[in-house]
């Protein structure tokens, strides 16, 4: 790779888009407007709102199985994003806040010594079970995240690996989670409104429990917001950037990561909770270490400290999962080409795409972190610090000071940088926008 | 406790504890045989390869090809034996070293300068790729796989302890393996500048040392040792070849490095050894021990990392961000 002068040319189709929002308006005022800040987070929320109306109830399972993993990987994004310590054990929390689901409305089996009938006591409902879960797995989050605060880097990662291979094994081992068998989880109860019964138990009908989901998402992204533009994302941020200057600095540095750890985790636990609700039964092997990784490569794909990016990386990865490959898979074994015997693709006929897609998400995610590190949706100070060099010419903050020096530093290695999504100023301000 | 137990046991019981050390020796010879993959990787360049483990996989997947293309279905012995595994060992380590350079070529090299934490998710990348193709192209179950060993035992106390000619196969061949590594760092040029570039590699380049050969060296050395201890795994003890071996081998074979000090050639068969003996032990004693015995691995390796993270023997600063 060489190092190519000035600034890339915007690309011509670009150009044209943001022309187009500039120059279209509505009720007076230009669509780019429109796109931006809470307004386009009040639109997105109407869409998914009348979602369940617009489309089949293929697609509103697929938007719950999606609307999970926008929790997992919105507080993934608070670990891995914000605070900068990679966590690859974080299908713990999950499986932490499934198994509270289990434990809670299913309740812990017992067998009936003198008929030898298996009974089971729900200890709690769904609704206090959903804070219940999340504040556990946040608990579990800071208590697994205490020990590795002195680690740093890829060290933490193993730890935290450990973690979430540890998690499952335990829930393996005690015999009062049943072990490999696993256990029922149970929908939220039915709720009574006067004449008009909600019933989340049917599993024909799955609009109600969308709806909850939905709810918790549009809840952890608005959290995950307010979280980022507070104190406390700053001070996250800067242990990222740099974490001698952050604690020379005033910023705690015990306190500011195991906030991290905790409220991360409390959003995986969330995304447990819905998940054993939705699912309706749970098993240590369900909480595999490709969960974890999963979710990270949502983020990646998405944009590393992104909310809206990662929020895409999970729609689009989680779609492919519940969704394309099985169509993909229909599709091609329909195919008349592939149909015939005698064609050389006959052969595709066999082939099951779902078995693929770890290979498929391994592919996308060397690609990414390759070619376009900052993900689809960039976050905006996460890409200055993964394309250095175009870091510096954009800040003019006092970090963005620092980060010239640095970029000065790194001249010699230009020729190893990858340059080729390098823009200039202010041209990626579509990606922005929802930022 | 181990004592304690074997105090009430008795003569048994002794022979229970030997046999489970002897056990755990044995896997710990092909752990450290892994495990000084990661620790020749990571002293060089500071990444943990998270793809050894599955380079470690393709080389029981190469092992069990030529197996079968040998058209080798039950033991056999004598030198037929020895020809055997000795073709097996190069074709194998020669496999997962080419193996091994060009992932470093193709994912890490294009991101030596890129922030930390890039290379270990590419490395992720690769795993998982490495991993998922072994399972498009062998399925998801286990494969079974003759064992080529006679199984005339040297040592046979009461059935219980019991010393086989692979046991000692095992050690033997790790062994050798290991000492000629520690010739070749120690005694060659190439070994120095290996050495070299792990300590400065700015330094290392200014004296005159191509740093990218070096690399590229270092990673065919280490996916040769995989290699090696691929074949020894899938002849010995495995007994069947699978996609998904290589993942929980490969964070065994890590913690080993971790625990011997992560760098630290000596280390990693010190730690090779001592994780196949806890394995071992925990397998034995524990209830539910085969279980249980991986949450022990992995909480001696969150113990070591939280409160020695250099290790036994490094000596390196851990938490170099």
């Amino acid at each position: 790779m060489s190092v190519r002068s000035g600034t890339r040319p915007e690309p011509a189709w670009r150009a044209r888009l943001r022309a187009l929002l500039r120059d279209t308006t509505l009720a007076g005022r230009p669509l780019e407007w429109y796109l931006s800040g809470w307004r386009l987070a009040l639109i997105l929320l109407v869409v998914m709102v009348i979602f369940p109306w617009l489309v089949g109830s293929t697609f509103v399972a697929d938007a719950i199985a999606v609307g999970i993993y926008i929790t997992l990987a919105v507080g993934l994004n608070i670990v891995v994003g914000y605070a900068g310590l990679l966590d690859l054990g974080y299908v713990a929390f999950f499986a932490i806040g499934s198994y509270a689901e289990a434990t809670g409305t299913f309740g812990a089996l017992q067998l009936n010594s003198v008929t030898g009938e298996v009974i089971h006591t729900p200890v709690l409902p769904f609704w206090p079970l959903l804070v219940i879960g999340a504040l556990v797995a946040g608990i579990f989050g800071i208590v697994l995240g205490a020990p590795t605060l002195r680690l740093r880097g890829d060290y933490l990662a193993i730890v935290t690996l450990g973690f979430g291979e540890i998690v499952p094994i335990l829930f393996n081992y005690f015999p009062f989670w049943f072990g490999n068998t696993g256990m029922s989880a149970l929908p939220p109860a039915d709720i009574n409104l006067g004449g008009l019964t909600i019933t989340f138990s049917d599993p024909l009908n799955r609009i109600p429990f969308y709806y909850v989901v939905l709810a918790v998402v549009a809840l952890v992204i608005l959290g995950s917001f307010s979280l980022r533009d507070s104190s406390l994302g700053r001070a996250w941020v800067a242990i990222r950037e740099d974490e001698t200057a952050a604690a020379s600095s005033g910023v705690n540095l015990v306190r500011t990561k195991l906030l991290a750890f905790g409220l991360g985790a409390t959003m995986g636990g969330l995304g447990g909770v819905l998940n054993g609700a939705y699912i309706g039964a749970i098993s240590p092997n369900d909480f595999p270490f490709f969960v974890s990784i999963t979710v990270l490569m949502m983020i990646v794909l998405g944009g590393i400290g992104s909310i809206w990016g990662v929020t895409l990386g999970a729609i689009i990865l989680r779609f492919i999962d519940v969704d394309l490959l099985g169509r993909i898979s229909q599709f091609v074994q329909a195919n008349p080409v592939v149909n015939n015997p005698v064609s050389p693709l006959h052969f595709l006929s066999t082939v099951d795409f779902n078995q693929a897609k770890y290979l498929i998400y391994g592919i996308m995610l060397l690609l990414m972190i390759l070619f376009r590190p900052q993900g689809i949706i960039p976050d905006v100070r996460r890409r200055r610090e993964l394309k250095g060099i175009g870091a510096a010419v954009e800040s003019t903050s006092a970090i963005g000071v620092l980060e010239r020096e640095e970029a000065g530093a790194e001249l010699a290695a230009v020729d190893t940088l990858d340059q080729t999504t390098y823009a200039g100023p202010g041209s990626d301000d579509i990606g922005r926008s929802g930022d | 406790m181990h004592t304690m137990a074997l105090a009430a046991a008795g003569p048994a019981g002794f022979l229970n504890f030997l046999q489970a050390i002897k056990i755990g020796i044995t896997a710990g010879a092909i752990y450290a045989l892994v495990a000084l993959g990661y620790t020749l990787v990571y002293g060089i360049i500071e990444l943990i390869n998270f793809a050894h483990g599955d380079v470690f996989m393709w080389g029981t997947q190469v092992t069990f090809v030529l197996i079968t293309a040998l058209g080798i279905t039950s033991t056999i012995g004598g030198w037929q034996l020895v020809g055997v595994l000795a073709l097996l060992v190069v074709a194998a380590s020669v496999f997962c070293g080419v193996l091994n350079v060009t992932i470093e070529r193709l994912a890490y090299r294009p991101l030596r300068r890129a922030p930390r934490l890039a290379p270990l998710i590419a490395a992720i990348a690769v795993s998982f790729i490495l991993e998922n193709i072994a399972e498009l192209w062998r399925g998801p179950g286990q494969i079974a796989f003759p064992n080529l060993f006679p199984s005339t035992a040297l040592i046979n106390i009461n059935q219980t302890f019991v010393v086989e000619y692979r046991d000692v196969f095992i050690v033997v061949l790790a062994l050798v393996i290991m000492f000629a590594l520690s010739r070749f760092i120690l005694g060659t040029k190439l070994g120095r500048a290996m050495r070299a570039t792990a300590q400065d590699p700015e330094a290392a380049q200014l004296m005159g040392v191509n740093i990218n050969t070096t690399i590229a060296l270092t990673f065919l050395l280490g996916g040769a040792l995989a290699g090696a201890g691929a074949v020894v795994f899938t002849v010995s003890t495995a007994g069947y070849v699978w996609f998904f071996t290589g993942f929980q081998f490969g964070l065994y074979a890590f913690t080993a490095a971790v625990l011997g000090g992560i760098g630290n050639v000596n280390g990693a068969v010190l730690g090779g050894f001592m994780i196949g003996i806890v394995e071992g032990l925990s397998i034995a004693y524990l209830p539910q021990g085969s279980i249980l015995s991986t949450a022990v691995v992995f909480g001696v390796l969150v113990l070591v990392l939280v409160f020695r993270p250099t290790g036994f023997l490094g000596a390196q600063v851990p938490d170099k961000a």
